[in-house]
Formats: C-alpha cells, sequence, structure tokens
C-alpha cells in the first residue's frame, strides 16, 4: 500500500508522517470548532493557508479538502 | 645513551614550545628538527629536555583485518593516523623522529592536555613510538600553561601515568569505533549497492541520538498544527502618552467571548485600581564551564560551539586562559584572584573594574554547581595578550575576562512594577522592570542582557481616557528549532557525548548533509537516516543506551567498572542491530538512494523562480559546454527559459534567502583566501546598481 500524499510505502491510507500530521489535524479541529463555531470544511481551509501550519499537516489539509470536494 | 636526557610528550606544537619555554634555566630553548619533526631542546638544572609535540591523536583504531566493503568488524588495533585507510606520511615521519629521539632519552613524562583524550593520546606515543615507556613515564598536570604551573607540574609530578583516564579513554574510542564503522558501513554500503555510486553516510552512538533530537523536532514542525485563540489590550492615555495594557486573563479561547469582552469595555475610562512594586535581585552568573562559555558566545557573537572551543584553545595554548575542556563551574581556593585581579588592571578594557574589585578586596568568586576533578571552571590566567589578538580571540578573551570580573560583583538590584487598570468589568496589566542596583552588570557590559521597560508614573485611583480596545486573533507557533547552543545543552543535559566532542558531533551532522542552516532544519537526508535507524536499530537512537554507556565510562575513569565488561556489553547490544540492517538492506539502501537524490536537488536549489513563478532555480551544467549556470526547472514542462551565468571557478552555496533589495534569490560565491560575497541573480538589482554608483 502506498500513502496517498506521498507514494511511499505504508500500511495505511497515510504514511507514518503525513498520520501523524492527520491526528494533529484531528487534535486541533475541537479547539478550532469550540472557538470560531466552525465545520471541518472550513477548519481545513484555515488551516491549509495559515503560515504556522506545517509541511506536511498543510499537505494533508490540502489532500482532505481535495477529496472532500470530488466526494460532493 | 644518554642518561641525562628526559623526553616530554606535548598534545600540540604550541603546547611543546610552551613548556620548552617555561622549563629552559634561560628561557631560551632551542627548535630543533628531525625530518618531519620539529621539536624543541631546553637545559634544566644539567638535564636535557626534549619536547615532542603530538598532532592530537597520532594513533586511530583500525580494523585487524583490511577491506571496508564488509560488516560486522569487531576486532581491532591501534595503528599510526591515516585517511581512508591510508597512511598519512607525515604522521608516520614523526612518529619516527620521536622514536630516534626516545632512543637517546631516560626519563619520559606525558605533558598533554590533562583529561582523557590528553591522556590517550600521551599513551599510544609512549606506548608504540617509545616502546613500552608507558610502565614508566611520569605525568604533568596542567590546567593552565603559565611559567609557574609548568614550573610546578615538571617539578612534582604523578609518578605514572593517569591509567584510569587511559582505560576509559581507550573504552570511548573502542565503543565509537564499534559503533561508528559498523552502522556507517552498515548504510553507506547499502545505499552504495542500490545507487551503484558512492556517498559518505555515517551514524555513530553519539550522532544518532543527537541526529533524532533534530529530527524529531523537524517531524513536529512539520505536522504542527496551530491552535486560533486572541488576545485583548487597550490602549490608554496616560499624562499624552500611549501605553497598551494586556487584559489580565490572558488568552482568551473563543470568538464569542473576545467580542464580548471587547464590548464589555468599550465606553469605559480606566482607572488604577492597583499598584504593586516588588523588589527582587539578580545573582553573578556562574563561572564558564565548556557548554556554558559556547552557549554565551553563540548567545552574543553567533559563534558556533566548534570555532568557540577552537578559539579558546588558541587562548588556552597563549597562557591567556585556563584549560577551556573543563565541565566544571568551580574556581578553587588554589586559584590567586587577587594576584589575576591584580594584573587585570593592566588590561585597558576592563582596568578600572579590576581595580575597583581590588580596592574593594572582592576576591571571593560565586560559584557554580557543576565539578570536575580534573580542571577547574574557565578563568583568565592574569598573563596579558603579548601582541595583538585576532578578531574573534579578542571577542572571546573578553568575554572570559568580563565573565571573570563579574565573579566577584554585588547582585544586580532590580525593581519591577504592575499596575492593574480596571476597564468596566476588566482588569488590564501594565509590567515595567527597571535596574536601581547595577552590581555585577557593571562589570559584564555589553554582554548583559537588560530587560528594562519603562513605565510612566501612575497613583491609585487615576482615570485614564481609553482610546482603543484591539482584539487580536492570534495562532500558536509550532516548536521553535534548535540552534547550536541549544543543541549542545540539551546534549549536554541528556548525557550524551563528551565536552571535548558533542560540537564536533554537531559539525558531522551538517557535513554529512543531515542538517542545515543556522536555525536547525532536517534535510530529507537526515529524516530518512533517522526513520531508518529508528526502524532497524533504536538502539542507535537511544538516549537513554547512550548516556547508560557514558556512565559506565565513566566509572572506568574512577575504576568502578573494567574496559572489557564495557566493550563486550556494547558488542550484545550492536550486534543483532547489525544483523537486522544487514537483513534489510535493500529497501534501506532503496530509501536512502531516494533521499540522497532529494538531498542533491534540495542542495543545488536557488529559491522559487521569480520570472514564471512556478519552477525552481537550481544550479545545474551545461551539457554543450559543461559550465555551471542557473535555470529554471519549469524549463523541462512548460518552457521557463530563465537561465543565468555563474561564476565558474568558485565555490557556490544556494542562501536560500531573498535578496534585500529586490527579493530574487541568492548566492554565496567563495574563492581561495578571498572574503567570500552575496551574488543577487537579478541582473537588473538595485543593490548592483547602487554598489556600482559607489563604485
Amino acid at each position: 500500500m502506498k500513502c496517498e500524499i506521498c507514494g511511499s510505502e505504508s500500511d495505511a491510507a497515510f504514511c507514518t508522517d503525513h498520520s501523524k500530521a492527520f491526528s494533529q489535524i484531528r487534535d486541533g479541529f475541537q479547539v478550532w470548532k469550540k472557538a470560531l463555531g466552525i465545520d471541518w470544511e472550513a477548519y481545513l481551509h484555515r488551516i491549509s493557508t495559515n503560515p504556522n501550519t506545517g509541511r506536511w499537516a498543510r499537505e494533508v489539509a490540502e489532500h482532505l479538502l481535495k477529496s472532500s470536494l470530488q466526494k460532493h | 645513551m644518554d642518561h641525562e636526557t628526559v623526553l616530554i610528550v606535548a598534545e600540540k606544537p604550541d603546547a611543546a614550545r610552551r613548556i620548552a619555554l617555561a622549563l629552559d634555566d634561560n628561557e631560551k630553548p632551542s627548535k630543533e628538527s628531525l625530518g618531519a619533526l620539529s621539536y624543541y631542546q631546553s637545559t634544566r638544572h644539567g638535564k636535557r629536555l626534549l619536547v615532542v609535540p603530538a598532532l592530537g591523536h597520532m594513533y586511530t583504531l583500525v580494523p585487524r583485518e583490511g577491506g571496508r566493503q564488509h560488516y560486522p568488524v569487531f576486532d581491532c588495533v591501534w595503528s599510526p593516523r591515516g585517511i581512508a585507510g591510508k597512511v598519512d606520511h607525515r604522521v608516520q615521519a614523526l612518529i619516527r623522529g620521536i622514536e630516534h629521539l626516545a632512543s637517546e632519552a631516560v626519563e619520559f613524562v606525558n605533558a598533554c592536555d590533562y583529561d582523557v583524550e590528553g591522556s590517550l593520546i600521551g599513551y599510544t606515543i609512549l606506548k608504540f613510538a617509545c616502546h613500552g615507556k608507558d610502565l614508566t613515564a611520569k605525568r604533568m598536570k596542567l590546567s593552565t600553561l603559565t611559567k609557574k604551573e609548568i614550573v610546578e607540574a615538571f617539578s612534582s609530578p604523578m609518578p605514572s601515568l593517569d591509567f584510569g583516564l587511559i582505560e576509559a579513554g581507550e573504552a570511548r574510542h573502542l565503543v565509537d569505533w564499534l559503533y561508528g564503522v559498523n552502522l556507517s558501513r552498515a548504510l553507506t554500503l547499502a545505499a552504495m549497492r542500490s545507487r551503484k555510486r558512492y556517498a559518505t553516510l555515517s551514524i555513530g552512538r553519539v550522532q544518532g541520538p543527537t541526529l533524532m533530537f533534530v529530527s524529531d523536532r523537524e517531524r513536529d514542525i512539520l505536522s504542527f498544527v496551530p491552535r486560533v485563540f486572541w488576545e485583548l489590550k487597550a490602549k490608554v492615555e496616560v499624562d499624552g502618552q500611549i501605553v497598551v495594557a494586556e487584559l489580565c486573563k490572558g488568552r482568551i479561547e473563543t470568538l464569542h467571548e473576545a467580542e464580548t469582552t471587547g464590548r464589555e469595555c468599550l465606553g469605559h475610562e480606566g482607572v488604577v485600581s492597583n499598584i504593586e512594586v516588588s523588589k527582587y535581585s539578580q545573582e553573578p552568573p556562574k563561572p564558564f564551564d565548556l557548554g556554558t562559555l559556547q552557549a554565551e558566545a553563540y548567545r552574543v557573537f553567533g559563534f558556533s560551539p566548534s570555532r568557540s572551543l577552537r578559539l579558546a584553545e588558541r587562548l588556552y595554548l597563549s597562557a591567556l586562559i585556563s584549560y577551556p575542556r573543563t565541565s566544571s563551574q568551580k574556581i578553587p581556593k588554589s586559584v590567586d584572584c587577587e594576584r589575576i585581579l591584580l594584573s587585570l588592571a593592566g588590561l585597558p578594557s576592563v582596568s578600572a573594574y579590576a581595580e575597583e574589585l581590588v580596592q574593594k578586596r572582592r576576591f571571593t568568586p560565586i560559584q557554580g554547581a557543576k565539578e570536575d576533578p580534573a580542571h577547574p571552571a574557565i578563568y583568565p590566567t592574569g598573563d596579558l595578550p603579548q601582541g595583538e589578538l585576532g578578531s574573534d580571540e579578542a571577542k572571546l578573551y573578553d568575554l572570559v575576562v568580563k565573565r571573570f570580573l563579574a565573579l566577584f560583583g554585588e547582585p544586580v538590584i532590580k525593581e519591577g512594577i504592575k499596575v492593574v487598570i480596571q476597564i468596566g468589568p476588566h482588569p488590564f496589566q501594565l509590567s515595567g522592570r527597571r535596574t536601581v542596583g547595577e552590581g555585577w552588570a557593571r562589570y559584564y557590559q555589553p554582554y548583559y542582557r537588560t530587560d528594562e521597560v519603562a513605565l510612566p508614573s501612575f497613583h491609585i485611583g487615576q482615570r485614564l481616557r481609553v482610546s482603543e480596545i484591539l482584539s487580536d486573533e492570534k495562532f500558536s507557533s509550532p516548536p521553535s528549532r534548535f540552534n547550536a547552543a541549544s543543541l549542545l545543552s540539551l546534549m549536554e543535559e541528556s548525557g550524551i557525548g563528551t565536552k571535548a566532542t558533542r560540537a564536533d558531533i554537531i559539525d558531522t551532522l551538517y557535513d554529512r548533509g543531515y542538517i542545515a542552516g543556522s536555525r536547525m532544519v532536517a534535510t530529507e537526508l537526515g529524516l530518512q537516516v533517522s526513520r531508518l535507524i529508528g526502524t532497524y536499530c533504536p538502539i542507535v537512537a537511544s538516549v537513554d543506551l547512550t548516556r547508560q554507556l557514558e556512565q559506565e565510562m565513566e566509572a572506568i575513569e574512577v575504576g568502578m567498572e573494567g574496559k572489557r565488561e564495557v566493550l563486550a556489553k556494547a558488542i550484545a547490544e550492536l550486534k543483532p542491530a547489525l544483523e537486522k540492517l544487514k537483513e534489510n538492506e535493500v529497501v534501506i539502501g532503496e530509501r536512502l538512494s531516494q533521499a540522497l537524490k532529494l538531498a542533491q536537488v534540495q542542495k543545488s536549489r536557488v529559491g522559487p523562480c521569480p520570472i514564471c513563478g512556478r519552477g525552481d532555480l537550481v544550479i545545474m551544467r551545461s551539457r554543450k559546454t559543461g559550465k555551471r549556470f542557473v535555470g529554471c526547472t519549469d524549463y523541462f514542462d512548460g518552457g521557463c527559459r530563465a537561465s543565468f551565468p555563474l561564476p565558474q571557478r568558485a565555490f557556490l552555496k544556494p542562501l536560500l534567502r531573498a535578496c534585500p533589495h529586490c527579493h530574487w534569490p541568492m548566492i554565496l560565491v567563495r574563492y581561495p583566501n578571498r572574503r567570500p560575497w552575496n551574488l543577487c541573480l537579478n541582473p537588473r538589482c538595485l543593490g548592483k546598481k547602487r554598489q556600482e554608483g559607489t563604485a
């Protein structure tokens, strides 16, 4: 199996690095939701354009946004 | 054989010269040559002294059986130092010279630096070049290279070599060799077999955990997701001056609360409801050990730890400061501080302060917590520079001298003031600080870090106009990157490496391309190597294991542990890790190959292309002419034809920052023996025009 983002060998949808970033994103959502009352997509938008967001986290956020757009 | 001849081994040529000068009856030793060996001959009370310099370690460990293409290797021997397995002819010639002089001597003395490395350097020379004279040789113990201390150490030397230190040194070299050679070969061979090209990859007992510190931090930064919060501030008018007070509560976690709080403050004036004044003192800083000297020199001058160590060693060899490779933060009573202060009164930059301390008879320095049985903290010897020091040496010397003066000063007295201003239902605060008693800070200028914040005067009940309430949306920041000083401190706190080797380990991480930049970024290669050792040989990444080995080697120094047991344990830990690396050589090789390719691209990347905005500018070579130039990666995809000429013979390094004038990428250009310069790629850069205009 390959990581959906970087294509490296992985046991899950994301490699270890992008999985770590994904769990950071998941953990951060509750804080942002409480702070701004925003939904998951708006949250992903906000963090993907924030300069303090790390590269791996941004890649995951952009990937999740793209996937959700494709679903819609 | 001349029965009056004594052979003294010094660690470096400068130390040999100082020792010969100090011990010669007429202070006029002769400089002699024997083949490639330059040494000094002195006469002392009828004895002939031959002072021979080493060049650091003259002997190193090599595998008993040759061949660099296999591992594991556990059997090694001491052999004259070579480069990449080849004989170093200069070292061999020096050894031949020492062998010849040893045949004329009846007494042997090791006068190398008094620490693990110095003891081992002297021991290997006396054992191998002097054919077993390690058993009868004496040991001079020096903490400074002043005449007084050299003469005392020669007159009453230790009766035998310090075998505890030697054994600990041998154990450290053996363990480091076992780890370094085997693991580095495992990585290098795996990469070489995969990409059919050689690249030096290394990892070692201390390098492993140090790389993990940087790469773990990099992973935290790369996967960082900021949190949002708000800060409320009030602009308040005091006697025609605007000051900004912060909400006492600090961070606000929701937009709703930030808006409500802001609204509740609107239309209210501020009333000073409380003023708290507190006094506190700052004790003088502790004496410098090597780690704190390196950290302070990085803070005030931006010197890397290895640069500071080199400079400090030069100052030590000039007898201006005491031995710098020390862990001690204590200045013992045996150091004559009164004499040193009196001498420093002759140094124009500090004469007034040194005299002041002498007049006040403040001769008892503050002491730090850390101890080192071999050496005191770093202090100026009191010998003043003869002639002008190099600019960086002068800076470091000034720092050591002023730190020494500060140790005798009175505490700095500070006054903190906190003013609480009630605005509607919410309290805001202003904080100020000022110095009321300068104390030791006077002696430590300009290195004292001041944090003064001036406030206008207030009184309780004072009414103030609030001109604005500001609500700032903020985001938490990722963890900060290491710099050389903070990484060095972490290595020290974690108990990995020694005071003498930590700075070199950091340099090796840079040399291998595992880390880059002064605010350390772990490169793709560094991240990949750390991933691989984390997966296939986690013991190499383990801080605990490295610290445990360090403790065992310290126990050897004091005779609590044996060299053989420590080595046996190290091999037992290493063997399974190497087996696992071998089993997975193909996968490891592939991953390293990819990382090396990426590293090559990263290394030649200059910055984003300002012409097309899509590609990256990279340094490349023309297939036709073989010349170097900068081109855009988008040339192959979209046809961006941006290209810029480069100096052909110079060393080039992308600066990874934009030109301050036009924001185009820049490259560092360096020719041998010339000052390097920053080249902006923009041919029409305003900065260049200005330079041309002024020229």
